[in-house]
């Protein structure tokens, strides 16, 4: 009973109370719903040329782009949804009161967090029934499908993070959001990006040592998969992962690794990183630095 | 019930506090008045866990606020000067959310929330929107916040500013209950008669200094001993000011047309001696009136306005 008693969040509650209750929430659904449901039929009229006959081998590619819809949205849309949590509070004034009762950082700030992406979650599982239509044609293991929803909710989780991060360090939410999506997508295309200088990087080494013909570390690669676009394509062994994993030393620890459980483990630790720093800093009063929330304000 | 020991508090170069020291007893009820910026609302945020001091140290219930938060929070019920509200909720929804932070039973809330709306005269308002009340019923609902743990102290920061007199009233009315209820009361203005009627001790503040402490009727009759005499001359105005700067009784001498007021901090017999050397010395004497200090003059007269 302790237990129940410590796990129920009531800043959790409260917040679902007052989303649900809103009028934007069935809009937002609506929306949501009719974009991703008209992209679909979209694709899938093309695919069947007007609707005169449909090829099953294109179910994969149709639930590829359904998926990346998804991803889509969801990087369109989490930040969004959670760069406002804290700052929003701050500025509605209530942050101060809350800060006095007994609700702890931790509580206040998993509540939070868990209350705005339990709305995106809620608006993922209800596109379920587009990826029905790919169902009804074959072509996709339901591990993939598994594995596709397992990728949206460490994204949601990992970019939600950031944001809340971002709304308790930056007091105004317009600067919160902007910083959030500039922080989520540099991450994203960042790692891409470092990718490809660290491999044009090691090319240069092996040209000035004349090495040419030693094969290029796979490493650099798994950098390419933290890439959220990436690692949906390496999913579907689409990836530039995939594909090179049949040139390198299959003896190489790194070849070895699933990079969609890489993924999740590396955006899993950003959360748990994001999440600890924002319990820190919300503290009005936090033991050695003795900066307080109150002074922010 | 709060003791307050040498505590500073900086923002950068600016000095907030100024090393306050000050005891607050078991249910009593603390006006702190002070001008705006004088330190009112640093020392309450202090008290109220939300700030931590640059020095010094601040206790309630015997607990430090800074090494026992926690504990600090349980005994405390804290009303800050602005009211957010969250929209979406009704007036009793707001409470029972907040009685929930304080890990309340919902069973007890159900019974505690009618007797705290009762308590602010909201009961009429239990399901109303809280961004639909008036800010008089905000205040009070606040006010209803701030009760739901059923705290020792009450730490209320300008509760009645932007209130119409009416809700001013009606607050006083319930700050009066909570009194009787032997709760421990601090409450801050920047206006002191509007504390005088409601408060048993009185600190006056001003650039992050305590100026004056004492029982309200200590500080009052102090403050009436000293008097503004205004004697209106009809010649040798400036003659008879550097007189009367001569005299040991007189604080201050200043000239308003053909008037001249002076700061008397003598007694009756005193007076009457002042008036004879003037009429003695042939200044021509058209009117001489004595005014008591309200508590607006005392208030100016302690801060003398500099931090405003």
């Amino acid at each position: 009973m302790n237990v129940l008693r410590r796990l129920r969040n009531p800043v959790l509650f409260n917040e679902w109370k007052m989303r649900m209750r809103s009028n934007r929430s069935p809009w937002l659904i609506l929306f949501y719903l009719l974009v991703m449901g008209s992209m679909t039929l979209l694709a899938v009229f093309f695919m069947t040329n007007g609707g005169s006959y449909y090829n099953p081998g294109e179910t994969r590619e149709l639930f590829m782009l359904l998926s990346m819809m998804q991803l889509g949205m969801i990087g369109f849309v989490v930040p969004g949804l959670t760069a406002g949590v804290i700052s929003g509070e701050r500025e509605r004034q209530t942050l101060s009161i809350l800060l006095t009762t007994n609700v702890s950082a931790t509580r206040l700030i998993l509540g939070k967090w868990l209350a705005s992406l339990s709305f995106m979650t809620f608006l993922v599982f209800a596109t379920i029934p587009l990826y029905a239509i790919v169902f009804l044609y074959g072509g996709v293991s339901p591990l993939q499908l598994v594995k596709v929803f397992g990728f949206y909710v460490v994204t949601m989780f990992a970019a939600g993070s950031i944001g809340v991060l971002m709304s308790t360090l930056i007091k105004r939410t317009g600067i919160a959001t902007v910083v959030t999506y500039a922080l989520a997508f540099g991450i994203a295309i960042g790692t891409s990006v470092l990718a490809e200088i660290i491999r044009e990087f090691i090319r240069y080494q092996n040209r000035l040592n004349q090495v040419a013909s030693s094969p290029m570390p796979i490493w650099p690669d798994l950098l390419h998969s933290l890439n959220p676009v990436l690692a949906m394509l390496n999913i579907f062994g689409e990836g530039p992962y995939g594909s090179l994993r049949g040139l390198v030393n299959r003896q190489s620890l790194w070849a070895n690794i699933d990079p969609f459980w890489f993924y999740c483990i590396i955006y899993g630790a950003l959360t748990v990183v994001c999440l600890l720093l924002a319990i820190y800093f919300i503290q009005p009063v936090r033991g050695r630095l003795r900066k307080t929330a109150a002074e922010e304000q | 019930m709060i003791q307050i020991r040498n505590l500073c508090k900086s923002y950068g170069k600016m000095q907030a506090l100024k090393g306050l020291t000050m005891d607050i007893e078991k249910g009593t009820v603390f006006g702190f008045v002070g001008p705006n910026g004088a330190g009112k609302s640093t020392t309450m945020s202090i008290l109220a866990t939300l700030l931590a001091p640059t020095s010094g140290k601040a206790y309630v219930g015997g607990y430090e606020v800074t090494s026992h938060p926690k504990e600090v929070r349980k005994l405390i019920g804290y009303m800050p000067d602005f009211f957010g509200v969250y929209d979406n909720l009704t007036a009793e929804e707001y409470l029972d959310f907040y009685g929930a932070n304080y890990d309340i039973p919902s069973a007890q809330r159900k019974q505690i929330i009618p007797q705290l709306l009762d308590l602010v005269n909201l009961s009429h308002k239990r399901d109303a929107y809280v961004d639909s009340l008036s800010r008089g019923m905000k205040q009070r609902l606040g006010l209803a916040r701030s009760l739901v743990h059923n705290p020792e102290v009450l730490i209320l920061d300008e509760p009645a500013s932007g209130l119409d007199p009416r809700a001013r009233i009606e607050l006083r009315e319930i700050l009066k209950e909570l009194r009787d209820m032997g709760k421990t009361i601090i409450i801050s203005s920047h206006i002191l008669p509007e504390l005088a009627e409601m408060c048993d001790v009185i600190g006056v503040i001003e650039e992050g200094n305590l100026v004056a402490f004492g029982r309200v009727d200590e500080i009052y009759a102090k403050m009436q001993e000293q008097r503004v005499l205004r004697i209106r001359l009809t010649g040798r105005i400036e003659e008879a000011m550097t007189r009367l700067r001569e005299m040991p009784v007189i604080t201050s001498v200043t000239r308003e047309g053909s008037w001249v007021v002076a700061n008397f901090s003598g007694q009756d017999e005193q007076q009457v001696e002042l008036l004879r050397e003037l009429a003695v010395a042939g200044f021509p004497v058209a009117a001489f009136n004595e005014t008591v200090g309200d508590l607006e003059d005392i208030f100016l007269e302690i801060t003398k306005g500099v931090g405003s």
